[in-house]
Formats: structure tokens, C-alpha cells, sequence
């Protein structure tokens, strides 16, 4: 929850490019710049400490805004409306079923891998601005797609989780795959809903 | 930290995803019974987030994140790193929810019936402490409460929508991380293993009444690996790592004195607070909270909270239905429960060799579950104590029993009946118990010992009795069954409650603790400190060394809090006010009944003060 300190990029497969961005994060200039939402981009929003709120836009739109920085994003079941080039990219959305080419076809050989049910959702987002995978400076580029899956689990307790999987490839700043697992816990209301702008220190 | 929760706020028209469909919209999947997912394959876990937690391990004092109650709190705060180096430790394995969080690699293996490839069972290998796991997929029942807890648990797993949900219980005493924040052998655990392609995710969530507020969930994530990476033994046997240490000696700090809280707060100049806050640190709002903290606040939470101890929050591991149930310890040795106190009972071509015979209350019906392993009249019974749940069925079961070795002998020249009956054993001390307290003859040993150490050959098993002096009274005798590998604790070791030691029958802390580690000199486990000789307690669950070694350092730890504040001149009164036991009262603690927690402390108190210079 507490922001490391400039160059602590513990974990993330930075290459040399990256790392050098990462040392050069300077706060303050973020955020005189304009630029304080660096890490509250799509590389890093499910991370920030805060609650996310999802509804259906339309029959083919998701929303998804959080708090954290008082961001939204929109998750496209059809063709992507607008340009990206902002800080949540655009992201196209698909239902990830499982089960092998043979569930789906007919190749005479049976239901090879069981039949079909559930999946997650999976959200492929590009176009995005250069942002911070976290919010001491380490870098992703505008050249990053991220990959999403989001699970839903039911636990004893009677509480509701949500797991969101993220794969960052980025060809500018990482020499590997970036994965992270995150997972929020579902509210029946919205106590604590608490929008905040983004701050770079 | 991935391990914290954010909140996330889901509208009716979300519940889509996954398998919770309820009004699906038009790009839902359709509903139908779930597929298996193939987990089989070599994983390595991708440490892209909590790389020190995965890899070289966390730091002491960091707790941050977890839904931590007082006692997981103040036990972490005792634990010292140098209890590795005990004997007993250095093998531990790791507990399932802490395994796959753990460094080194994994596979996965499905287990199916050759005759109707249904899957039976998904195996997962981990190279660090040979963690081995079986997920049961074929419907199995959980075992009950009594059967023995392993360090992976009993697991048994579906395919609901896209995940593997596996139920894990019978969990050993461990730990969530790897700096000492335990986990109960109360705990369980349910998973969801889901994969998208060569990327699995295996979401934990932790339910531990006793050390923990709520469930803790975290995820770990692992990415396939092409072929095998080799390596997957851990080899370990254990060693003197110091040379020249009290055989009671268990490495912990006192309340209040553990460094490594502050050491950790300093070095990343972040609050005391936020590594001991427990469940509020793992909310949104806690940065927050920090801002207004004061340092008393943390303070404070590095010693138990004045007032009164909580009560134990542990499943009762004994049946209470009016019936006996009976678990195979190994060949022809069997353990029967339900009459108020665990029964051991060794049957051959012999007649049955039966350790303890409960209160009594049952009797007949432990008769007849004995009578239902063997066709043999019993003939012998040890008692372990003299105690009521330890002899009170020694009336009926004598008389039900035969002791043919007796019969016809130059004994049967000298007393009448010699024979009649099953012989008890005891060490000689249950027989003057018994005297003092006019306890009916047909209770009494006839067959008694004053050496410390008894022995027959029975059944093909050689059999050991060995006396415990002053440990819960002073007539205790552990019995070891040394062909099948088991021992006989009595109420030396129980699973239920604090020692019950009985001052004034000659019972003592130092005696129970030497106790305790004679039974730990007496043990060989299998693998990674469990398995291998198995412990019947007086009351409780079947265990192995590994319950008794935590039940040693529990009692080693209490002596030596209570010993520190009778040497400065502390009273029993306030021995009692500070809680000496608080990080084991939700697991042990009363605050009714026969045996509570101040007459626990109380004991100590008295066995220490009594004890010589």
C-alpha cells in the first residue's frame, strides 16, 4: 500500500531501457506536468489501493471505474469505440471458455475435454499512454499489451472474490512477461466508495 | 502487497462471469456442466510480485496484510528464528497453504481409473520439502476429526466453471509465512486453480479460527514449463546444529521484547502499525488509518490486552455420540474413542493388549468394539496415569478379560483366581494414588513397577512401558509398541487443552516437559518431521512428533514467562493478569470446566515456585 522507493523494481523483469526510466521517475515533475496519473494507468490501476465498481454500459460494454484515481475503463464485447491515447488504452473483451478445439468441433471423437461452461473474462487492451506498472516510476510504454482474465470465486464465508490475472508485454522496458494475480472482494453497497485524483507522490 | 484485498463493488449484471450466470446478457457463455481442466505439466512459480515472500523469504516482523487475532499476533512476536535449529524443527515440512507459495517447482498429475478413465485423484509434487499433495476427485469423504493431521492435509477437489476448487482440512501447525506467522493445525483451506493457457493461478483463502479474523486470501501465479527441470528430493535428516543446549531449551521472546517489528518499521520508514495491524491492514482505507496512528497504539499491541483470556476456538477432535469409534493406527494396533479418553489396543495371536481404559462409562461397548478385532479375551492393561479417564473402565474390562499366563503358573498356587481376569500394569505410584483416595479395588493395578522401565513381548510387538516421573502426576508411564511404532502418551500429550498437571498428586512443569521430550528421544518420523511413529495422546486427535514438538515449545515457552516474572518478584495474581498463555489460549484455553486456563497458569505458577533452587 506504501509506494516504494525510486529504483526498488523488485520482481519486475526490467530490461536495461526500463531500468534507466525507472530511475529517472521524478514525482514532482509528474506531477507538474500534468502527468500525476502515470500510475493509475491500465499497466497499474487494479493494483492502487481502492475499490472498483463494474456495471454493464450496454449489452456489449463493460464498465469498470475505480476510485483510485477517479478512473474509468470500458471493456468492448464488439468493435472498440474511440482512439485510446489515453491513460486506459483500449481494451476488447471476450469470454474465455475453456476446453480444446475438439469441446467445439465435430471431429467424431467426442467431448474430449467435457463439455463447455463458464470462463473467465479476458481483456486485451493496447493504445494506452506510457504509464507506471507501479508508482515509483517502473515503467510500461505505449507499446504494452496487457492481458486480463478476470475469475469470480464463491468462499465459505459467503463472501464473493474477484480475481484479475495480468500479463503485461511490453517490447520497450520488459525483457519478459509481467504477471500479477490481484483480487478484490465483492461489497453489497458502495461504503467506502471514495473517489480520489490521481497524485504522483 | 498482492495478498490485500480491494474492494470491488459488482452489480447484479456482472454476476456473468464465471460460473455465476444468473441473467445472462448476449455475450455470456451458455451453462452446462463444468469440463476438467488439465493441469498436468511442469510449473514454476513467476515471482513478478512478493519476490522476497517466494524466494528468500519475508522479513521477521512483517505481518502486514494478514487478518492476524491476538494470539497470531503475539505468536509471531514470540517466534524465534534459532527454534529452526532444535532437533524436532529442522525437518519441518511446509503446510499446504504456505507450500505453493513457496520457492521451487511443481508438477501436476492426474491419477485415473485404468478400467473407466474417470479421474481419481490430481497430484502435485513441490521440489521444497517434497511437499506432496493429493486432490481426491473421486468423492471421497473427509476423514474425521480424530485421524491424524498431515503438513498438505486432506484434500479433495471439483471442476466448478473454470477453476479447480479444492477443500483441504486434518492441516498441520505451520505457518502462512515464512518469518514465524503461524497457521493452526485448525486451519483449512479452499482453492481455485484456474489456467489460461500456460499461466495458472492458484487463489488460496485460509480459514483459521484460531489465529486468524477472517479468511486470508492470496493468489500465486505459475507459468508451464516445457520439460522436467530435474531436482525434486529435499533430502533431510536433522542434526546437532548447536552443540551443548538444555534439552529444554525452545528459542522465543519474551512479550514485548521481539526486535524485528521495529527493525522491520524502520528500515522502510513506514509505521510500527502497519506490520501488526492485522485485518484493518489488508483495506484501502488503512493508509489512512496510519496518518492518525499513534506509537502507543502499536505499542500496545506487542503484549496481550489486559482483561479476560479467550477460550479455545478448536473443533472438538472427540466423538461424543455414545459410541465407539475405532481407527487402525498400524497392523493390529488400534485406537477407540468415545469413552471420555483415548484407548489404545494391540491385538495377535495373543490376547488384546490394551493401553488406558476411559472413564468407564462405555465400557461395554469398548468391549465389545474389542471383542470385534479379536476373538481373544483381553489380557493385559496398562494404565497410563491413575485418572479417571485413564482407569475408570478398568473394572468392567478387567472382568471381561483373561490372563492365561497366569493360569496354571506357580502364581496360581499362591493366589486365588490368579488369572481370572485381565492383568493391569501400572507403575506402582497409580496404585497408591488409588489407596489414598479409596478408589474401588476393582480399579486397582495388581501388577505394578517401580523402575522406569517395564517391558513384555506380546502379540509379536516388544513393548515398552516407560515411567514419567512428576509430569501430570506422579504416576505416568508413556507405553511404546515398538514393532508397530506407536506410543501411548496419556494425558502427558493431549490435542484439547493445556497439560492437566495435578500438583498435588505429584505432578510438575519440569516433569511434563522432560516427559514430552522423552517421547520426541523415543520418535522417528518418516518424512519432513511427520509420519513415522505415531502418538496416541490422552484426548485428541492422532498425531505424529510434530504435535508433540509444538506442544513441548508451548509448554517450554509458558514455564519460561512464568519462571522470568516469579523472579521479579511477580504474584500469582499477576502471572494470571498478564496473559502468559495468550498466544495459545484460542487454541487450548478454557474459561469453564475441568481444566481452565488460570488453573493451568496456576500450576506452573505453583510447580515453579516449589520447585528447588
Amino acid at each position: 500500500m506504501t509506494v516504494p522507493p525510486k529504483g526498488d523494481a523488485e520482481s519486475v523483469p526490467l530490461n536495461p531501457e526500463g531500468r534507466k526510466a525507472a530511475m529517472a521517475w521524478d514525482p514532482g515533475k509528474d506531477q507538474s506536468s500534468g502527468e500525476q496519473c502515470r500510475g493509475y494507468g491500465v499497466g497499474g490501476i487494479v493494483r492502487r489501493p481502492g475499490r472498483m465498481h463494474i456495471t454493464w454500459q450496454d449489452d456489449n460494454t463493460l464498465k469498470a471505474e475505480f476510485d483510485a484515481g477517479t478512473q474509468t475503463r470500458t471493456f468492448y464485447f464488439g468493435a472498440p469505440q474511440g482512439q485510446g491515447a489515453d491513460w486506459q488504452g483500449i481494451s476488447v473483451a471476450n469470454w474465455d471458455v475453456p476446453g480444446t478445439i475438439m469441446t467445439r468441433g465435430s471431429f467424431g471423437l467426442g467431448n474430449i475435454g467435457g463439455p463447455e461452461r463458464g470462463g473467465a473474462l479476458k481483456v486485451v487492451t493496447t493504445k494506452m499512454k506510457a504509464g507506471y506498472l507501479r508508482r515509483n516510476g517502473i515503467p510500461y510504454s505505449e507499446n504494452a499489451v496487457i492481458t486480463e482474465y478476470f475469475d469470480r470465486f464463491d468462499i465459505p464465508n459467503g463472501d464473493s472474490l474477484l480475481l484479475v490475472t495480468t500479463e503485461v508485454n511490453d517490447p520497450i522496458y520488459l525483457s519478459a512477461p509481467f504477471w500479477t494475480s490481484t483480487h478484490f472482494k465483492k461489497q453489497s453497497d458502495s461504503t467506502g466508495w471514495n473517489p480520489s485524483p490521481c497524485s504522483a507522490q | 502487497m498482492k495478498h490485500n484485498l480491494n474492494i470491488v463493488l459488482l452489480t447484479a449484471l456482472l454476476t456473468p462471469i464465471g460460473v455465476f450466470g444468473q441473467t445472462a446478457p448476449p455475450s455470456a457463455p451458455p451453462a452446462r456442466p463444468s469440463p476438467a481442466i488439465d493441469l498436468s505439466g511442469y510449473w514454476s512459480p513467476a515471482v513478478n510480485e512478493d519476490g522476497l515472500e517466494r524466494g528468500a523469504g519475508s522479513e521477521i516482523g512483517d505481518y502486514a496484510g494478514f487478518a492476524i487475532n491476538e494470539a497470531g499476533r503475539l505468536w509471531a512476536l514470540s517466534y524465534d528464528p534459532s527454534r529452526l535449529t532444535l532437533k524436532h524443527h529442522q525437518c519441518d515440512g511446509y503446510v499446504a497453504p504456505y507450500q505453493m507459495r513457496a520457492v521451487g517447482n511443481f508438477r501436476f498429475w492426474e491419477d485415473r481409473d485404468p478400467h473407466t478413465m474417470q479421474l481419481v485423484a490430481i497430484h502435485i509434487w513441490a521440489q521444497t520439502t517434497e511437499g506432496f499433495r493429493t486432490i481426491w476427485m473421486d468423492g471421497r469423504p473427509h476423514p474425521p476429526a480424530w485421524a491424524p493431521h498431515t503438513y498438505q492435509g486432506f484434500s479433495t477437489g471439483t471442476f466448478v466453471g473454470n477453476a479447480l476448487v479444492v477443500n483441504t482440512t486434518h492441516l498441520k501447525q505451520g505457518w502462512l509465512r515464512r518469518n514465524g506467522l503461524p497457521e493452526s493445525d485448525q486451519a483449512n483451506m479452499m482453492e481455485f486453480i484456474v489456467r489460461h493457457g500456460d499461466h495458472l493461478v492458484d487463489t488460496t483463502v485460509v480459514t483459521d479460527p484460531v489465529f486468524l479474523t477472517e479468511p486470508e486470501v492470496r493468489s500465486d501465479d505459475f507459468f508451464r514449463q516445457p520439460s522436467d527441470h530435474g531436482a525434486w528430493l529435499y533430502a533431510c535428516d536433522d542434526g546437532e546444529e548447536i552443540i551443548g543446549r538444555a534439552p529444554d531449551a525452545v528459542p522465543n521472546y519474551p512479550f514485548g521484547a521481539q526486535p524485528f517489528a521495529k527493525e522491520y518499521s524502520k528500515k522502510y520508514k513506514i509505521p510500527l502499525l502497519s506490520g501488526i495491524a492485522g485485518a484493518p491492514s489488508i483495506y484501502p482505507e488503512f493508509p489512512a488509518t496510519l496518518k492518525t496512528a499513534t506509537d502507543a497504539q502499536a505499542e500496545a499491541l506487542l503484549r496481550p490486552a489486559p482483561g479476560p483470556s479467550p477460550v479455545s476456538r478448536a473443533v472438538d477432535p472427540e466423538p461424543h455420540d455414545g459410541e465407539i469409534h475405532v481407527w487402525p493406527i498400524s497392523a493390529h494396533v488400534y485406537l477407540l474413542l468415545g469413552d471420555g479418553g483415548n484407548i489404545v489396543v494391540e491385538t495377535g495371536d495373543e490376547g488384546p493388549f490394551v493401553v488406558d481404559s476411559g472413564t468407564g462409562q462405555l465400557a461395554d461397548k469398548v468391549i465389545e468394539a474389542i471383542h470385534k478385532l479379536s476373538d481373544k479375551p483381553i489380557q493385559f492393561i496398562v494404565n497410563t496415569s491413575y485418572l479417571p479417564d485413564r482407569t475408570g473402565g478398568n473394572p468392567k474390562l478387567r472382568a471381561a478379560g483373561q490372563d492365561p499366563s497366569l493360569v496354571g503358573s506357580f502364581f496360581s498356587m499362591q493366589f486365588r483366581g490368579a488369572g481370572q481376569g485381565a492383568t493391569i500394569i501400572a507403575q506402582q505410584n497409580v496404585e497408591t494414588r488409588m489407596l489414598e483416595q479409596k478408589l474401588p479395588e476393582a480399579r486397582w493395578p495388581m501388577d505394578t513397577f517401580l523402575d522406569d522401565r517395564r517391558r513384555k513381548y506380546h502379540n509379536g510387538n516388544a513393548i515398552e512401558i516407560f515411567h514419567e516421573p512428576k509430569a501430570i502426576t506422579d504416576g505416568d508411564s508413556i507405553v511404546h509398541f515398538r514393532q508397530a511404532d506407536v506410543i501411548v502418551a496419556g494425558d502427558i500429550f493431549n490435542t484439547t487443552q493445556f497439560p492437566f498437571i495435578d500438583i498435588k498428586d505429584g505432578g510438575s512443569v519440569q516433569g511434563e516437559i522432560n516427559a514430552l521430550n522423552d517421547i520426541l528421544n523415543r520418535t522417528v518420523f518418516l518424512h519432513e518431521g511427520q509420519g513415522g511413529t505415531m502418538i496416541v495422546p490422552g484426548h485428541g486427535y492422532l498425531s505424529d512428533e510434530h504435535e508433540v514438538v509444538e506442544y513441548r515449545d508451548m509448554m517450554v515457552i509458558v514455564r519460561d514467562r512464568v519462571r522470568a516474572m516469579i523472579k521479579s518478584g511477580a504474584t500469582l495474581d499477576q502471572v494470571k493478569a498478564a496473559r502468559v498463555t495468550a498466544d495459545y489460549d484460542t487454541r487450548y484455553g478454557a474459561n469453564s470446566g475441568p481444566w481452565t486456563t488460570d488453573m493451568f497458569v496456576e500450576a506452573v505458577y505453583t510447580s515453579l515456585k516449589q520447585a528447588p533452587k
